[in-house]
């Protein structure tokens, strides 16, 4: 089922929290709202479930062209998870995933056997089947949201949503579980959207991304265009690290070629650390002169921490550890940079 | 009572921690000496005075001690304390969930305010507390005027209370009413923090899976706050069962009928008749070791049911 929100505003007293949103979600995609802290994201994934309502006479929401504005959550069809799961800890993970099925109606609700039947094959669907008679707390962090998610399953939702579903799991778990959910996503196919603050997170398996900052929408965009073509200097800096390099002091050093009468002189090229290149130092030859301040090598790419000699602004490098070794460099040697690429916001440059 | 309440309160939150490591140990006669205070202290004021009304009760036999009990105003004072607690525990048992419930789970304009009137019956002497219903519902007060008044607002209702001579002060209701407000803050004080604690997530998460707000309520909060609960019970069942001072100031002290067990106790005391006050006094000393036990057993299993 898609999910669309139009021009929705949602204020908590003076604070503004959405600022005339819109939102798309094609049916069946995987879609991340990624944002710094209070931006709004978490807010926007509660008022889409209806667990707050957005204000008086703002825009509608609809799930498959059909109005849901007005739904009360439980009638929504949404399945949600919650950032620390809310599990239910005083019953067992057999009576968590239950708990939806039997609040319903006596009409709609399955038999007992009916019931333990779709406990079970949720259960499979997680990978926990043998841990139906274990209490939330005898969990650890990535059971309890593979649990979260099956409750949330069991009603059979239209669309899916989550919290920051893996922002309380350790580093390692993060990884293996966002992964999991890719291809959990892929198998059964419901319409989902996740709230990260994660860029890396939401690049590495959302279909679409949703960047938001400051109760607004920034850009959406497959995680491809995002990373490539920023719509913003919010955006380019929140997708990964970014030099911010003064124009000026490209076009002196000669690194500028194309484009460079078109651009103000105090404008700013944005250039991402792996973009830049490093190159023995030759006086007169082409690029930016700088000295090297740090140099750390502890990961799988070498990062180098060097300041312009002309303007004393620091400027990050990532680069292979074999290119450094061949550089043999030293922390207070000369080098030459060169940008091999560069974004500025009054129009692309290829270096 | 009153001590034992407010120092239970206090010891609940301390986490019990073995011996620290070595830095922080102190030689033995500094241990000695604490230790030998404090039970002292414990013995002195605790253990002593609750032994002296065993022994005080038993002195002239056992047949004397349950003597005091086979008197009319015994059982009569005991029967209207019993009523009172049937009356007052509950109706705050519903305060005190609807109250807390309000406070930790949705946000309003005056929470504080409501917070702190919560709390109004600490703060004030249980004496000014039932001097209140005299000056509003006593004779010389606003009921009392309104009955007498030549002209009511509500002919209807004024015959009514005229005819049925219906009266709050001096009277059951009275009596209610006083150990309603002393012991209202029981039950909230102790829920509040732990739904707090809480959050709303599990309410929210019931609410997608389709629950109603009643399925929610009984299915998800009740179950988690219900040792809080229990405890805030007990400790409003001491206090209702112990209240003295308002309850002297709006029951008027008609013996087999007005008196509760605290004041009875104390008409036997002033009239000499000491191996009765005490008898009736090991009850309540009875009652409330029992709610003690029950205290601890609560703890542990709620310490339990946190590990598990």
């Amino acid at each position: 089922m898609s999910i669309v929100a139009n021009n929705i505003r949602k204020t908590f007293g003076a604070y503004t929290a959405l600022d005339g949103v819109d939102l798309n979600v094609p049916r069946g995609k995987l879609v991340a709202l990624l944002g710094p802290s209070g931006s709004g994201k978490t807010t926007l994934l509660r008022v889409i479930a209806g667990l707050e309502y957005a204000d008086p006479g703002s825009g509608r929401i609809q799930f498959h062209g059909e109005d849901v504005t007005d739904v009360p959550a439980g009638k929504r069809k949404v399945g949600f998870v919650f950032q620390y799961y809310a599990l239910f800890r005083h019953m067992t993970v057999f009576e968590n995933i239950a708990f939806g099925l039997r609040v319903k109606g006596r009409k709609e609700r399955p038999s007992k056997s009916g019931i333990a039947d779709r406990v079970r094959q949720l259960l499979k669907l997680v990978q926990l089947e043998s841990h139906g008679s274990r209490y939330p707390n005898q969990l650890s962090g990535g059971q309890r949201q593979r649990i979260a998610l099956a409750r949330a399953l069991a009603v059979e939702p239209k669309v899916l949503l989550l919290d920051e579903p893996f922002g309380a799991l350790d580093a390692k778990v993060r990884k293996e579980l966002r992964r999991w959910l890719r291809q959990f996503h892929d198998k059964i196919n419901l319409t989902t959207v996740f709230v990260t603050h994660d860029q890396e997170e939401a690049l590495e398996i959302a279909d679409e991304v949703v960047i938001m900052n400051q109760a607004k929408v920034e850009q959406v965009g497959t995680p491809q265009q995002v990373y490539d073509r920023p719509a913003s200097p919010f955006v380019y800096q929140f997708l990964g690290n970014v030099n911010v390099l003064r124009v000026q002091a490209l076009a002196e050093a000669g690194a500028l070629a194309r484009g460079a009468a078109a651009m103000e002189a105090n404008g700013q090229v944005y250039v991402r650390p792996h973009d830049i290149e490093v190159i023995p130092h030759v006086p007169g030859a082409m690029g930016i002169t700088a000295i090297v301040r740090y140099i750390h090598t502890a990961g799988p790419a070498a990062r180098l921490t060097l300041e312009q000699v002309k303007t004393r602004e620091t400027v990050e490098v990532e680069t292979s550890r074999v290119t450094l070794a061949n550089l043999d460099l030293k922390v207070g040697d000369l080098v030459n940079l060169r940008m091999r690429q560069g974004h500025s916001f009054d129009g692309d440059y290829t270096i | 009572m009153a001590a034992s309440v407010s120092t239970a309160l206090a010891d609940k939150r301390l986490p019990v921690r073995a011996a620290g490591p070595r830095v922080i140990r102190n030689p033995w006669w500094v241990r000695m000496l604490f230790m030998t205070t404090a039970l002292t202290f414990v013995g002195c004021f605790l253990v002593l005075p609750l032994v002296a009304v065993f022994i005080e009760a038993l002195r002239k036999g056992v047949g004397a001690y349950f003597g005091a009990f086979a008197d009319p105003a015994a059982q009569s004072a005991i029967r209207l304390t019993l009523l009172t607690v049937a009356i007052v525990v509950p109706a705050n048992l519903v305060f005190g969930v609807a109250a807390s419930w309000c406070i930790a789970k949705f946000d309003f304009r005056g929470k504080s305010l409501l917070i702190t009137l919560i709390d109004l019956p600490f703060a004030v002497s249980p004496v000014i507390s039932g001097l209140i219903y005299v000056l509003v519902f006593g004779a010389q007060g606003w009921l009392g005027l309104y009955k007498n008044a030549e002209n009511p607002s509500w002919p209807a209702l004024a015959a009514w209370l005229n005819v049925h001579d219906f009266q709050i002060i001096f009277a059951v209701p009275g009596i209610v009413l006083a150990t309603t407000f002393v012991t209202f803050p029981f039950v909230a004080r102790e829920l509040i923090p732990l739904m707090q604690a809480q959050g709303n997530d599990e309410e929210y998460a019931a609410i997608t899976l389709g629950a109603s707000g009643w399925q929610t309520f009984w299915k998800v909060t009740v179950p988690n706050i219900k040792w809080g609960l229990f405890y805030g019970v007990i400790l409003c069942n001491a206090r209702a069962m112990g209240e003295f001072g308002a309850v002297s100031v709006v029951s008027g002290h008609v013996r087999g009928e007005t008196n509760t067990m605290p004041l009875h106790i104390e008409i036997l005391y002033n009239e000499y008749n000491f191996v009765a006050a005490f008898a009736v006094s090991s009850l309540l000393a009875l009652l409330a070791l029992v709610t003690l036990v029950l205290k601890c057993f609560i703890e542990w299993r709620h310490a339990q049911a946190r590990e598990a």
